[in-house]
């Protein structure tokens, strides 16, 4: 006895009915036994530098970046029967790698009390007519702006620069530009109203670009 | 036309905004209008989004590595 699947499709006027014999039913179901392929034991060596250095740059903290990769690394070893195979090992640690990043930044901003209105630094950018000031107005940096730079120089002064942010801008700014969160989730993880929000990125970005512009390009 | 003026610390917020499509219409014709006039906040614009790529990646030009003792540690504990 043969048993035929049949499939109608209907598209806008027409229809047709498919026979489709059970035969070749066992390869359209077939799906690849995924694999998952986990190698802890050389974790270390291949990704514990680059999980390190990607921290470090989000945490401005040497010690604290050793403790979030260890970290990483402790909740991979205990979760890795989870370990399904959808995305390769390297972007599973990393995914691990960037929550515990947000979860520090979560528990820090919960600790912060910082009164964030108070002297506005921002005010010192522009005179009473919110226009630049002549000292502060953005210079000409004569560069290529869509072009990414490779200078070693460039990254130690902008490191510098972001450690001087106080610390709610520092938050603000990595969870946006380097996690890529959204401004409704980061207010939600650091307990900010979205007007603070709103502010602490734009002195961020005013005080980094007047950083870089005083250390990198006027050296 | 009055309306239409904002003044370079607003635009500054603006282009904050901007960045999640968050602005209104008219906050989107005033941010235009000012930009178009205004060659600072033009470099402000620029400047800063070419800061954030920059800042995207700036792990891939870092020097910095675990420290070997605490390599070891963890290796030791991922192999048990």
């Amino acid at each position: 006895m043969v048993v035929h699947a049949k499939i109608k499709t209907r598209i806008g006027q027409f229809s047709c009915q498919y026979t489709i014999s059970p035969l070749i039913l066992p390869i359209i179901l077939y799906q690849p036994m995924a694999q998952p392929l986990l190698q802890p034991d050389k974790w270390i060596s291949n990704y514990s530098d680059a999980l390190y250095a990607y921290t470090l740059v989000r945490v401005n903290d040497s010690a604290l970046a050793e403790d979030i990769v260890q970290e990483t690394f402790l909740s991979a070893w205990k979760g890795k029967d989870s370990f399904k195979g959808d995305a390769s090992e390297k972007s599973w640690l990393y995914t691990i790698c960037k929550n515990k990043i947000i979860d520090y930044y979560r528990k820090k901003g919960r600790d912060i009390i910082q009164p964030i209105e108070g002297k506005d630094v921002s005010d010192g950018f522009f005179n009473e007519a919110e226009h630049w000031t002549t000292t502060d107005a953005p210079g000409d940096w004569g560069i290529d702006y869509q072009q990414a730079i490779e200078s070693k120089e460039f990254y130690k002064i902008l490191n510098g620069c972001k450690k001087k942010l106080q610390q709610l801008q520092q938050s603000v700014f990595v969870m946006k530009y380097l996690e890529d969160l959204d401004s409704e989730e980061i207010c939600k993880a650091l307990g900010i109203s979205s007007s603070n929000y709103w502010v602490l990125i734009h002195r961020a970005k005013l005080q980094l670009r007047a950083c870089l512009e005083k250390n990198w390009i006027n050296l | 036309m009055r309306f239409l003026m904002i003044s370079c610390k607003k635009a500054g917020f603006l282009l904050s905004k901007k960045e999640e499509n968050k602005l209104t219409w008219l906050e989107k014709i005033q941010l235009k209008g000012h930009i178009t006039i205004c060659s600072f906040c033009r470099r402000f614009e620029e400047q800063t989004g070419w800061i954030i790529l920059n800042a995207k990646h700036a792990h891939t030009h870092s020097e910095a590595t675990l420290p070997e003792e605490v390599k070891t540690r963890l290796q030791n504990l991922l192999t048990d």
